[in-house]
């Protein structure tokens, strides 16, 4: 196989990858938002409930995860495997993701000084203008190294979707690495992932200078 | 920031959009066959030159559907999940240099008669003083993960492996064969014709002459499609009647001898 | 009428181990500034704290212009108003922090504006004019458009005081206003407090600067231990003190 039909092969599998990518984003961001606040939830029998499938989702490997969510419903309902594994795929990392983002945006809350709450209780900000016009956007800026370090790690680990066969640029690659017994695919996958995080870190370093204007 | 974040969810949309519209656009009016493979194992079912998904296996398959005015899809499964697969209904058949297992009968999978005897063997370097199993002792051999090769030395073969110094399980023919190349195995137990096309390609390999455990490779239908296995196996047998199997199995020269229809 | 009253308030912590307020009672009149001073510990700041609804007291009345926000049931315990009626009783008071608690991702003028836009709902335009008039006034025109982080301590508090002046309320707080600043930035603030006191602004300040304390206030407090030890006109309290307990602290303080 030439270098260029390698390329445009894995190029279809990277397709997919930045499928996983965008979309869980897309999924877990605000997920991991509604965790947060179930885990900081007054009531002692939500925010426990919430720390134990925090630590279930932290405290197992993705791998067994995504082979969970794309097999379990057809063992233990029956129901027919979905062919689009993209869908499986986005459930199961969003989910993953979500658990971890979770409990960035609660050290985040939680380490706001609590005169923040204060001034904007004495000037009369209902709970819901404080939380978002005061609280999150200070949050987001105190988080976002920890979330720049969770995005370089998801574009590495949607190579996990191999694990239930979702064609994507690792698979692929692996695929090819194999029919040809050559390493050429790794390298070349390799380039792939490299820039792409290139590109994410490029993008999270912009994101992250356009709140510098505050400290 | 705004602008950012503008582009980002556009960016996100439209991948939605991508990924959700390449979904099932079938035409009901012909049957489809998903045939599952494993597209790591040259040359029954790999991924050829062209980028796509080629081999013995899937010429065959293609062959017979054209046969039975059928449309064949390709699904290239997990190796390691491919019976979960199956039943999950994602392929109709596993279809990719698959050995028969007792297990799998027991189990009760419809399985096709046998269309290939394979044999296990040894790749070793040029220079390396193995010649047979015997001298495998204290020596390191590495075999892939979820092969026949490797429960053949969970099974009938523990004996032998009772021997070697230490196994390593790869996960892949590659890494297995770079292992075998870098020196830090001394030799990789495997399906002949695997070997014999690693071999064919690089310097520096032969394969010990001696055939460890012989096997038999099938079909596999989910438990109820006995009636699909058998349309599958009147179509070859057509087949091999009007030599088209024939001609597609000289393009394969690495197993056209252990073919079992051939040599009937 | 009373801008507030206070009756009787009584505030635990630590399940009732630690008595911080013991029987407090206090009301300030219209126009009036009244200062409280006290050693550390003394309650002054956790009494500033109900008053403003911060912490909610175990018993006692707190009533802003006649408006109830909490007064006591049968059992003795403070009951605190519906959420309705105490959104208008906290647009009655502001309160000018000791740490300033300015919102950092907002401009000077944001921090002015923001809360007229969406608590008393006026439009930018207008809550941009009165916050342009207030920062004249602080001296501060000229750093409408600059951050919280580049500005001075003494800077700040300003910031702060506008802040809470652009919500127009009746009364206005002060916890220590200048405890976190450095000497030489005090006199900044107080100059500003002053001028409230001179536009006859209703004030309760807490503080620790005694020399000031005696310059603005109409009426002094000096609490000790949870309650009010002695009050009474600055020249009064300061010049003439009639505990020992007030003697021992002026004394401290002097020296």
């Amino acid at each position: 196989m030439d270098l260029v039909t390698m390329i445009t092969t894995m190029g279809s599998g990277f397709g997919k990858t930045c499928a996983i990518f965008f979309l869980t984003l897309l999924f877990s961001l605000p997920l991991g938002m509604v965790i947060a606040f179930l885990r900081m939830s007054k009531s002692k029998i939500v925010s426990n409930v919430t720390r134990f499938v925090i630590s279930v989702l932290r405290g197992t490997p993705l791998m067994l995860q995504l082979i969970a969510v794309t097999y379990g419903p057809f063992y233990l309902f029956d129901l027919p495997v979905s062919r689009n594994k993209l869908i499986p795929v986005v459930i199961a990392f969003a989910i993953n993701y979500a658990a971890y983002f979770a409990e960035i945006y609660r050290s985040g809350i939680e380490s706001m000084p609590v005169g923040q709450y204060e001034a904007a209780d004495i000037l009369g900000y209902k709970k819901i203008q404080t939380f978002f016009h005061i609280i999150l956007p200070q949050v987001i800026k105190r988080i976002m190294p920890s979330i720049t370090n969770e995005v370089v790690t998801l574009v590495k680990d949607t190579s996990m979707a191999f694990t239930v066969s979702y064609q994507e640029l690792f698979t692929i690659g692996k695929q090819i690495a194999n029919s040809e017994t050559s390493f050429m695919p790794f390298v070349v996958a390799g380039v792939f992932y490299f820039v792409f995080n290139a590109i994410v870190d490029y993008a999270m370093g912009k994101v992250e200078k356009s709140m510098n204007y505050y400290k | 920031m705004k602008k950012i974040v503008a582009l980002l969810l556009a960016v996100m949309m439209v991948f939605a959009l991508c990924a959700c519209g390449g979904g099932d656009n079938k035409d009901d009016s012909q049957k489809t066959l998903v045939v599952g493979i494993d597209p790591e194992y040259p040359p029954y079912s790999y991924i050829g030159s062209d980028g796509e998904y080629t081999g013995f296996d899937i010429e065959v398959a293609q062959a017979a559907c054209d046969l039975l005015g059928w449309k064949m899809e390709v699904f290239p499964v997990n190796w390691d999940n491919k019976l979960a697969q199956l039943d999950g209904k994602e392929c109709d058949c596993i279809w990719s240099g698959m050995t028969i297992l007792d297990s799998m009968k027991e189990a009760g999978y419809v399985i096709s008669d046998p269309y290939y005897d394979n044999t296990q063997v040894l790749l070793v370097k040029k220079d390396s003083p193995i010649q047979s199993s015997a001298d495998l002792k204290g020596k390191t051999v590495a075999v892939q993960l979820g092969t026949s090769g490797e429960s053949l030395l969970n099974g009938d073969l523990a004996d032998l492996k009772a021997t070697f110094g230490e196994l390593v399980t790869c996960n892949s023919f590659v890494s297995a064969f770079t292992e075998l190349g870098g020196g830090s195995v001394d030799a990789v137990f495997v399906d002949y014709p695997v070997a014999a096309a690693y071999a064919a390609k690089n310097e520096g390999f032969r394969i010990v002459n001696e055939n460890l455990g012989a096997e038999q490779y099938g079909i596999a239908f989910r438990a109820d499609d006995q009636e699909l296995c058998d349309q599958i196996e009147a179509a070859v047998q057509q087949l091999v009647d009007n030599g088209t199997y024939q001609k597609i199995a000289e393009k394969y020269p690495d197993i056209v001898s252990n073919l079992i229809y051939l040599n009937k | 009428m009373k801008v507030l009253e206070i009756n009787h308030i009584q505030k635990s912590f630590n399940d009732a181990t630690l008595h911080v307020l013991k029987d407090i009672s206090l009301s300030v009149d219209k126009g009036e500034v009244v200062s409280i001073i006290g050693p550390s510990g003394s309650g002054k700041s956790t009494l500033l704290r109900c008053a403003t609804l911060l912490t909610e007291m175990d018993s006692g009345e707190l009533i802003y212009l006649g408006k109830v926000a909490a007064k006591n049931n049968a059992e003795g315990k403070a009951v605190y108003s519906g959420k309705t009626e105490l959104k208008k009783i906290r647009s009655i008071f502001g309160l000018v922090f000791q740490n300033f608690n300015l919102f950092p991702h907002f401009s000077v003028l944001k921090n002015l504006t923001d809360p007229q836009v969406h608590v008393l709902g006026r439009t930018k335009q207008e809550a941009e004019e009165r916050a342009m008039t207030l920062l004249k006034k602080m001296g501060l025109e000229d750093k409408a458009a600059a951050y919280p982080c580049e500005l001075s301590g003494g800077q700040q508090q300003r910031v702060a005081i506008a802040r809470a002046l652009a919500m127009d309320p009746t009364i206005l707080f002060f916890d220590e206003p200048t405890s976190a600043l450095d000497p030489e930035l005090t006199g900044e603030v107080l100059k500003v407090i002053k001028q409230l006191h001179d536009e006859k602004m209703t004030m309760v300040i807490v503080t620790h600067e005694m020399a000031f304390a005696r310059a603005v206030s109409d009426r002094v407090i000096f609490m000790d231990g949870g309650v009010i030890v002695e009050q009474g006109e600055p020249e009064e309290v300061f010049g003439n003190p009639k505990t020992e307990r007030t003697k021992q602290f002026l004394r401290n303080y002097q020296s």
